[in-house]
């Protein structure tokens, strides 16, 4: 077996080597190139459509747990229709931020396929553990995915309730607290936060 | 179009001014008088053999529909968010909650209410902390947190919407009727 | 300005008043001013129990110049210990609303009554006339039967006795049901089939020695929120302590729940008998237990829901006619009835998640858990209500978790005193004070040998039940009707087809005895203007059977007069003549010529103590108007039906002092845990416990089925309707509603829907509504938001609005054991208006 295999991976490996004696420079180069761009484009649509809000919710694990639990808050409907969808909050925009992210969801996908949460119960007993990942990512980001809607020199504080208003100017306009740190569960049910620093 | 959030707030008005001067007009009559105006019969009504009379609706919470039909429910109330703090009728009623509490999540996870009103928030939210009995037990001792008896904030307190009272309340707090005692030793 | 005002307080004043000109708001003058002369600041404060539900909070109530002043929760009272709910804290309000009823209002046309009259305002006198003619026609041209009477289960323990004494021992009507009867009835023939008496065994002391709490269709964080204080005191100070909340929709007590379990509706029985099975399979069955303290029996199947006679459903239901019938059996038998009830027969018939109904199991099943479970309106308001009670006591009786502190299957009440005054004083269609019923001769008997009335005054034949009577009204069979302190026009299920047109019949005189104009008071033809809460002394039984009474602390607005004197003052217009068959009286000639109020309560029980027994400081306007203490008269000759017979209550004057104390109360003491050697002083030395309401001194465990609700959803009318209450209302709002703090926090009925559902439906949050079903319609708006979650395929509807009518729309089927009607399963559909 193993001999076998050695031999025609050198086989593979002399042909790579060698310079083509069958097509021409530009049609390798234009060809390489064409390829090139299709797959980028496969995969890149292929990328996309796993940051749907469809696809998240393809999987009842999602469905019925955080998704329900969306359903009744301010990021899911409001004044104004602006929503935001899993992938807002829960994917980084930047690219290579985006691939390490989808990287990391191959955990999610072994969990998936192996039932790691496929219960409410299972799920409330790996909530604390998954929120504290979405915390750390945030917090390290400085709510990046928060800010990508909610800029703070965007904010009329005038349009604010003025608790809302005084509190924003003085932790969030002092860049001593971000988002996160105060938003806690502002789009999903908190897990026990006993011994979770908040505010 | 656009009139339309004044109309209603007008038809509002006059309803519940209708139903104050009913009320109050009720109190000052010195004689038996007829409560209801006399008959107008109703086309609408067919389970009943009698007409209803405009002036049988004396149950101002139904908002002046006969019980056997049934009117327009009204526009959903707005919970006052302006963070003004209300008089409280007597020195232990709770206060009401001057702001909006959407979505604020208070269960045995977490309490979004302490984030800001818990003693050691206090000054980073400028909130009022809650008050000394919330430490008590059941047996008035003071405990080192919350007492768990109270963990539920909006078993006691409550948002207030802009719904204007269909009904007046002619409660009198201790301040009026101490002035009013005041006022009857002073002549 | 007074002369007497010095320069500095009146420009200190004119100052505020200026200040307070610009704000728009008129200050009292003292508002400001430090007022600290000693007589002047001084509040007089009384014990009160509250107002509102069955958790019988006690409340300190402060009195100045006659208006209640404040109130806040009482620190001596074992149940609340000094806090309140919302509702509790808004108590100094709930008899000022502006549109009290100050004077009896009667339909008149050309001066003289007339159905299709309009109310006008008549004297006392003139309205018991026209009320006292219209229910003596009925009498003399249709017989005791016609008349009738629905009470209340906030009726202090006095009034519900009177009425029931006027009712069945004057009038000769047992047409006397109170509105208990659609809060509790169920709960009484659970604990009346199981146990052979009425009422739970333990007490809330069992909230603080308990290791688990499981809530079985009851929403206690908003229905009886001074217990679910206590209940998440217990929880969150012990994390080992474990929630378990059973419902059909999600609601506040979720938030403390560990264990959440979102059920298909009806399918509880399902769970019960997979608990039992669950226990049995595991070897778990505390035999020891069973074979001393237990017997099984068997109940009869297919019962039918309560309906009319003629309903297909009825007439195809085999045991519609006797759904009590049952045979006994053995262990052996019950687990093999149980044994179909397997795991995964109950994940598919109920849609729960497997390791939720096993850790649930596991709370019953595990001898090391103390468990309590409380249940009530989901329970209760079912078409297999009894059922439900009675398969909750099965898996509390087979592991023996009963009578002992922390174990303890507890049936919360709904009103302040559905015990207290219905159930013990037994205001219902077939039963008698303490537990005792109008069938039975010997307690007919015993009744009339205290009421001093001669034999044969108290009709065998059960009256009409609550349901029952608004079918008789509408059938023009019910004539003379009196309503008081209840509000049933907003409360009983189907109201078009039902309740309305039989208030509205010309054939039947209605009588509404309430403070404030409610629906009922608007359908009814004479209004009688009421007394409320501290307007009269008063005595009210809680859910743990604890009595509690209060004084008189204020005067009553105008003419308005408590229940209580409106039925003794009535009686004075009958004579046994016109009320009692002649044979009877011409055996008892000493009974003839004699007015009602001279046999029921002149005689010489009910005024035997004199008003200068009353304790000095403290009005009582209707020991003024028949010149005796009748509360304690009354309370009194009450007492001797319960007292040796395991329903003591200790005399009329202790409960003045005390904070209320639990029955059965002997040699002076309370009893916290019945039926349990040691602690109940009913129970014999040896025997551990006994369950002496049951001759055999053994609880039943019965055999059970699961049997399918009346009305399910379909093509049509696609979603389930369960409805209820709300936190800051208490029941139909006649009194919450009027307090604008109590308003304002949650104005209007709404329609709370889940978001998938109204999505489908294109509906959006604030959406103007129909809620239609076969029976009738309302309008209101959708909620997708706030406190009530509820799955897919199911709509609650809280039922507080006057406004907003939800009883056009539920069905009025009925357990057919209990009666009681289920308010919390029918068939609607929701369309945008």
């Amino acid at each position: 077996m193993w001999p076998r295999i050695k031999r025609w991976l050198a086989a593979l490996w002399r042909t790579i080597r060698r310079p083509s004696i069958h097509y021409s420079l530009g049609f390798l180069t234009l060809g390489g190139f064409i390829a090139g761009v299709l797959f980028w484009g496969a995969f890149n649509t292929g990328l996309e459509l796993t940051n749907t809000e469809a696809f998240c919710t393809g999987c009842h694990e999602m469905r019925d747990n955080v998704f329900q639990e969306l359903k009744t808050t301010i990021h899911y409907t409001n004044r104004s229709g602006v929503r935001a969808t899993c992938p807002d909050c829960h994917v980084p925009h930047q690219w290579t931020d985006k691939i390490a992210r989808k990287m990391q969801a191959s955990k999610e996908v072994y969990g998936k396929i192996f039932g790691t949460v496929d219960t409410r119960e299972k799920f409330l007993d790996h909530r604390l553990e998954l929120a504290q990942h979405e915390w750390a990512r945030l917090k390290a980001n400085d709510s990046l995915e928060c800010r990508n809607c909610h800029n703070y020199t965007s904010m009329d504080l005038t349009r604010q309730s003025t608790r809302a208003a005084e509190i924003h100017k003085r932790w969030l306009g002092s860049g001593e607290k971000t988002c996160i740190d105060c938003h806690k569960g502002i789009a999903h049910h908190l897990p026990d936060m006993t011994g979770v620093p908040q505010g | 179009m656009r009139q339309k959030p004044l109309i209603v707030i007008l038809a509002l008005v006059v309803l519940v001014a209708a139903a104050i001067g009913f009320a109050v007009g009720r109190k000052s009559s010195p004689e038996p008088r007829v409560v209801s105006s006399p008959p107008t019969a109703s086309p609408a009504i067919a389970s009943t053999a009698e007409p209803v009379h405009a002036g049988d609706q004396i149950d101002a919470i139904r908002r002046g529909a006969p019980v056997n039909q049934e009117i327009a429910a009204p526009l959903m109330a707005r919970v006052e968010n302006a963070d003004i703090k209300r008089v409280r009728a007597y020195p232990m009623q709770p206060p009401t909650i001057p702001h909006s509490i959407d979505n604020y999540q208070i269960d045995k996870n977490s309490n979004r209410c302490l984030l800001c009103h818990a003693r050691a928030n206090a000054d980073k939210f400028q909130a009022p902390p809650v008050s000394v009995t919330h430490y008590m037990d059941r047996n008035d001792q003071f405990l080192a947190t919350i007492s768990p008896r109270r963990y539920f904030c909006n078993q006691c307190h409550v948002v207030q919407t802009d719904a204007k009272p269909l009904v007046a309340n002619n409660f009198k707090d201790i301040d009026s009727i101490l002035s009013e005692e005041h006022d009857k030793k002073a002549n | 300005m007074t002369l007497s005002m010095t320069r500095r307080e009146f420009i200190r004043n004119t100052a505020v008043a200026v200040a307070a000109n610009v704000a728009g708001l008129a200050l009292p003058a003292s508002a400001t001013n430090v007022l600290l002369e000693g007589d002047m600041v001084q509040l007089k404060w009384s014990k009160a129990p509250c107002r509102f539900c069955g958790t019988g909070c006690g409340v300190n109530v402060a009195v100045k110049d006659g208006r209640v002043v404040a109130t806040h929760g009482d620190q001596l009272s074992e149940v609340n210990r000094g806090i309140n709910c919302v509702k509790g804290y808004f108590l100094s309000k709930i008899m000022y609303g502006a549109d009290r009823l100050t004077a009896p209002m009667l339909r008149k046309k050309n001066g003289v009554y007339a159905k299709d009259g309009t109310f006008t305002e008549v004297s006392w006198d003139e309205a018991f006339d026209v009320m006292a003619q219209q229910f003596k026609r009925v009498l003399k041209e249709k017989g005791p039967e016609a008349v009738g009477m629905f009470g209340s289960g906030q009726w202090t323990v006095w009034e519900g006795y009177a009425a029931n004494k006027l009712l069945k021992g004057g009038f000769r009507s047992n047409t006397l049901d109170p509105n208990a009867r659609h809060c509790m009835a169920s709960a009484v023939m659970g604990f009346m089939r199981t146990f052979g008496m009425d009422e739970p065994m333990g007490c809330y002391d069992d909230i603080e020695a308990t290791d688990a709490f499981v809530l079985w269709g009851s929403n206690m964080a908003e229905m009886h929120p001074i217990l679910w204080t206590r209940v998440t005191d217990r929880r969150l100070s012990n994390p080992n302590v474990k929630v378990a909340v059973l419902s059909t929709f999600e609601h506040r007590s979720f938030e403390l729940a560990d264990i959440p379990i979102v059920f298909t509706p009806q399918t509880d029985l399902v769970i019960l008998n997979y608990i039992a099975n669950h226990i049995i399979k595991t070897n778990r069955v505390n035999k020891d237990f069973v074979d001393k303290h237990t017997t099984f029996k068997r109940g009869v199947t297919d019962i039918g829901y309560g309906l009319r006679p003629d309903n297909p459903l009825e007439e195809n239901a085999k045991n519609s006619k006797d759904p009590t019938g049952s045979e006994p059996i053995d262990f052996a038998q019950f687990a093999a009835f149980v044994a179909p009830y397997t795991l995964e027969k109950t994940v598919e018939m109920t849609g729960v998640d497997k390791g939720w109904l096993e850790q649930l199991a596991e709370l019953y099943a595990n001898p090391n858990i103390k468990v309590v479970s409380f249940w009530t309106m989901g329970f209760n308001q079912h078409t297999r209500g009894t059922w439900a009670n009675n398969m909750v006591y099965n898996i509390h009786l087979l592991t023996g978790k009963i009578s002992t502190p922390g174990n303890s299957p507890f049936s919360l009440t709904g009103q302040p005193s559905a015990c207290g005054t219905a159930r013990e004083v037994g205001v219902f269609s077939h039963r008698l004070p303490a537990d005792m019923v109008v069938t039975n001769p010997e307690h007919r008997k015993h009744a009339e040998e205290i009421w001093k009335i001669p034999h044969g005054i108290i009709q065998p034949k059960p009256g009409y039940h609550a349901v029952q009577q608004n079918r008789m009204l509408r059938d023009g069979k019910l004539n003379a009707y009196w309503v008081l302190c209840n509000n049933n026009v907003q409360a009983g299920a189907n109201l078009m087809q039902e309740t309305y047109a039989g208030y509205r019949d010309p054939r039947n005189f209605v009588v509404v005895s309430d403070a404030y104009p409610t629906v009922t008071a608007q359908s009814a033809d004479l209004i009688l203007p009421a007394a409320m809460w501290v307007e009269k002394e008063g005595a009210y039984g809680n859910a743990e059977r604890r009595t509690q009474f209060w004084h008189q602390l204020v005067k009553a607005p105008g003419q308005a007069r408590s229940d209580l004197w409106q039925l003794m003052e009535f009686s004075k217009r009958f004579t046994t003549d016109e009320c009692w068959p002649a044979e009877i009286l011409a055996a008892n000639p000493q009974f003839k010529g004699k007015t009602l109020f001279d046999v029921l309560f002149k005689n010489g029980n009910v005024d035997k103590f004199p008003t200068t027994e009353m304790e000095a400081g403290y009005d009582n306007d209707e020991a003024a108007a028949f010149g005796f203490y009748v509360q304690k008269g009354l309370f009194e000759e009450y007492a001797t039906f319960g007292r040796g017979h395991g329903h003591d209550l200790a005399p009329f004057d202790d409960y003045h002092k005390a904070h209320g104390l639990r029955w059965p109360v002997v040699d002076g003491k309370e009893t916290r845990w019945r039926y349990r050697e040691g602690s109940d002083p009913y129970v014999k030395a040896g025997t551990e416990f006994q369950f002496y309401g049951n001759p055999d001194g053994r609880a039943v465990i019965w055999a059970l089925p699961y049997e399918a609700p009346p009305e399910i959803p379909d093509k049509e009318y696609d979603l389930w309707l369960a409805t209820g209450r709300v936190l800051e209302h208490w029941h139909s709002g006649s009194m919450t509603m009027r307090v604008p703090e109590l308003y304002r926090a949650f104005p209007e009925a709404v329609v709370f829907m889940n978001p998938d559902d109204a999505r489908s439906r294109g509906l959006k949050r604030g959406d103007e509504v129909k809620v239609i079903s076969r029976r009738g319609e309302m309008r209101s708006r959708v909620e997708t938001r706030g406190r009530n979650k509820p799955p897919q395929g199911l709509v609650f509807v809280p039922w507080f609005d006057a406004g907003q009518l939800i009883n056009k729309v539920t069905l009025d089927a009925t357990d057919p054991i209990s009666k009681q009607t289920d308010y919390k399963k029918c068939a609607v559909k929701v369309v945008a208006v």
